[in-house]
């Protein structure tokens, strides 16, 4: 036999096997497309039950809950700012992952988070966002973060002061707490829903809080806030250009012609405020800024 | 263990070694490379957790493929070569030869488990967290899943003492679920409450191998400090019920017709 044909199998094999796998990654793109019209909402989740998945998972169970966790964060980043998006599995997901490994305050923390977003940012649901902090809670009874992010939900979404004050009250009885859950508190009680108070917590859990995305959101949220601030001050102002010229201003600059102002108030990403029809100040229809709920 | 069971477990060793048994460690050393980058990307202030869950998981599930594979192959591959006669014509008793083999597999899950936790500490390196004090309970961890290989290896032998491996692998693996669900198994029969059903699981119960202790992969995880008397207990529980095992295997083997 020639050296040539010898390696004609070699060659056969060098050229045959990148083609193949070309053809078979081709093919599997087509089914892909075909596949995916067909994905239905629901999907991700086919064994809802967490002890039974505990059970399953045959000792693994604190790395099934990692993966868990995971999948909940690639469901709500692959659906977050879609307007028509539902985010039906997002709570059995994390109920699995906290199921699977009790521990794992990150799914209670974020995972509420997650839930408690308006739509589209997420699923808009501050009741099982409270129900899953509570587990987390129950579970670890001595992470003053989880009261923390239970008082904010109390606050911030359902307006429930009474509760939001108990929560950082109870949560300051931690050891490890930091002094200012015992501030939260008090301050709640005692002004339960000015812009100060709602600052000061914001801040709180921007601090109590590494992971970039929940700082961003945060980050968002002071904003808005500032711009609250910021439009109630214009709006006094307004109302002293009023009672001084007897009429509304034609715009923001005019108040500063007037001397009211220093000059032109911009929000905290650089957009002037306007004059709306009401009368009122409001956000630049430019400013990605977006006032709180 | 005699000098001659020493020699068979360095041969044993050996041959492992020149089967590129060990190769996996590439694998692991891949998933870990694999774990340490990607983890921070697709995931939100897990970085530690999972490369310890996944670190520890697959050097759990690794050790056991290959204590349940190779275990199941040491004395049917020695009858098959025919190696096993022209040994046993040596001075060297059956159930020597068999501790040998089972000290030879132990050497090689111990050396291969060895490699992957220093793959694991290079990961959690890698991921930018220095080590704390508590570190020491991943290293506990790594040592109650190696006793639990060493229950499995001496599984595996025993079966493969009077079985083919395939059906020797099945019965291994099945004896592990078993003794995953060993407490399920008392538990069940606590809610019949039939006091007969309830004595044969109870019974059940402690004669399976119990492999619901050894897992400590959570808690390790999570920075937990492991106590003494738990390595106290599991070290114990897996050299008595090692040791059960391979005093039956002796008996079977002894007994066994090689011609």
């Amino acid at each position: 036999m020639r050296p040539a044909t010898r390696n004609r199998p070699g060659w056969a094999a060098a050229l045959g096997i990148p083609l193949l796998l070309a053809a078979a990654g081709l093919l599997q793109q087509r089914i892909d497309a075909r596949t995916r019209s067909e994905a239905l909402e629901g999907q991700e989740v086919l064994i809802t039950s967490g002890p039974l998945l505990k059970k399953l998972s045959l000792g693994y169970d604190s790395l099934l809950a990692d993966i868990y966790w995971t999948r909940a964060v690639q469901y709500y980043g692959s659906r977050i700012g879609e307007r028509t998006a539902t985010f039906d599995s997002l709570a059995p997901l994390l109920n699995i992952a906290t199921t699977l490994d009790p521990r794992l305050v990150v799914a209670y923390r974020f995972g509420a988070v997650f839930l408690s977003e308006p739509k589209p940012l997420g699923a808009g649901r501050n009741d099982l966002a409270v129900d899953l902090v509570k587990r987390g809670i129950r579970a670890n009874p001595n992470e003053w973060r989880l009261y923390n992010d239970l008082g904010f939900l109390y606050y911030w979404r359902l307006k429930d002061y009474a509760d939001a004050s108990a929560t950082y009250l109870a949560g300051s009885e931690i050891p490890q707490a930091p002094i200012f859950m015992k501030l939260m508190a008090a301050r709640i009680a005692e002004k339960g829903g000015s812009i100060e108070t709602s600052r000061l917590i914001l801040s709180g859990l921007y601090e109590s809080t590494k992971d970039p995305a929940v700082r961003k959101a945060l980050l968002r949220q002071l904003r808005a806030l500032k711009a609250e601030e910021d439009t109630q001050h214009l709006d006094q102002t307004l109302g002293v250009f009023r009672q001084r010229f007897g009429r509304d201003p034609d715009s923001i600059r005019e108040l500063v012609t007037a001397g009211l102002l220093p000059g032109v108030p911009v929000d905290p990403l650089g957009f002037p405020y306007v004059i709306g029809r009401d009368g009122r100040s409001h956000l630049n229809p430019a400013s990605p800024i977006k006032p709180p709920k | 263990m005699s000098a001659a069971s020493a020699a068979v477990a360095i041969n044993t060793f050996r041959e492992a070694v020149r089967d590129r048994v060990l190769y996996n460690l590439v694998v692991f050393a891949l998933l870990m490379i694999g774990a340490a980058v990607l983890v921070g990307q697709v995931s939100i202030g897990i970085d530690r957790l999972v490369i310890v869950n996944l670190g520890l998981s697959a050097i759990s599930a690794i050790g056991l493929v290959m204590a349940v594979f190779i275990g199941v192959g040491l004395v049917y591959k020695e009858i098959e070569k025919r190696t096993l006669y022209s040994l046993l014509a040596r001075p060297i008793r059956r159930s020597e030869f068999l501790v040998g083999k089972y000290a030879g597999l132990l050497l090689t899950l111990l050396v291969n488990t060895a490699f992957m936790t220093l793959a694991l500490a290079a990961a959690l390196y890698y991921v930018g967290r220095p080590f704390v004090a508590s570190d020491v309970s991943i290293l506990v961890a790594v040592y109650f899943i190696l006793l639990e290989l060493a229950l499995v290896t001496a599984l595996a032998l025993f079966f493969s003492c009077f079985s083919s491996p395939m059906l020797s692998a099945l019965l291994t693996l099945a004896m592990y679920v078993t003794g995953v669900f060993s407490s399920d198994i008392r538990e069940f029969g606590a809610l019949t409450h039939r006091p007969t059903i309830e004595f044969v699981a109870r019974v059940l119960y402690y004669l399976v191998p119990n492999f619901h202790d050894f897992n400590q992969i959570g808690r390790a995880a999570h920075g937990d400090r492991l106590p003494l008397s738990l390595v106290g207990q599991n070290t114990a529980y897996a050299a008595l019920y090692a040791s059960v095992v391979l005093l039956a295997a002796s008996a079977v083997f002894s007994r066994r017709n090689l011609k």
